[in-house]
């Protein structure tokens, strides 16, 4: 007579989320890259993403790139705001302040835009992992 | 300062350093992908400069 083998159930690791937490850091990051990371006690990477996203943003505007204005006609332009906007209140600020004007005829126009839409994108990846980090998916 | 080659560098170096600490943790293993990364954007974007070259446009 076969006997039946019992298992124990199986125990879920079930973390609480806090929503205020979660929020909070996705909002801070997206208005100051590197303060979701701070609002979550991550010290090293807080400092290393603000450093970065705001070295490649100024540094984009010192090769003269253009802030895009909210200009939702033309798609690509549409891409290349969303892109921008990315870097959060770095980019309110300065286009309230009307800087980054760009000068298509400069020599580095085109770096100075690839400098901000690569520190707009970047932070938005910053907030999805801040994200994961206050949900409990990463340390 | 208009040295394209020295501003896809530094493009690199930040892009690098941030992508390291966003998907590693502890400091020999962030160092090693962070060389890696910085070592293929840079090949990688000379390679890229070198095969357009070719193209008449």
């Amino acid at each position: 007579m076969a006997q039946e083998t019992t298992y124990p159930p199986v125990q879920r690791q079930v973390q609480q989320v806090n929503p205020i937490k979660v929020a909070g850091a996705c909002l801070a990051g997206a208005f100051i890259p590197g303060l979701g990371h701070a609002f979550l006690q991550k010290w090293d990477r807080a400092i290393v993403f603000l450093g970065c996203v705001g070295a490649m943003f100024a540094l984009g505007l010192h090769l003269h790139a253009r802030l895009f204005n909210p200009d939702f006609a033309d798609f690509f332009a549409a891409l290349k705001f969303i892109a921008d906007a990315g870097n959060g209140l770095l980019y309110w600020v300065c286009w309230l302040r009307g800087l980054g004007v760009g000068e298509p005829t400069a020599y580095t126009y085109d770096f100075g835009n690839l400098f901000v839409f690569g520190a707009g994108l970047l932070n938005m990846l910053i907030v999805v992992d801040a994200f994961d980090i206050a949900v409990g998916r990463k340390r | 300062m208009n040295d394209h080659i020295l501003w896809m560098v530094v493009f690199s170096f930040l892009v690098s350093l941030a992508f390291a600490f966003l998907t590693k943790h502890g400091a020999k293993e962030r160092l090693k992908y962070f060389l890696y990364l910085f070592a293929c954007f840079v090949f990688f974007s000379i390679l890229a400069g070198w095969l357009m070259f070719f193209f008449p446009f």
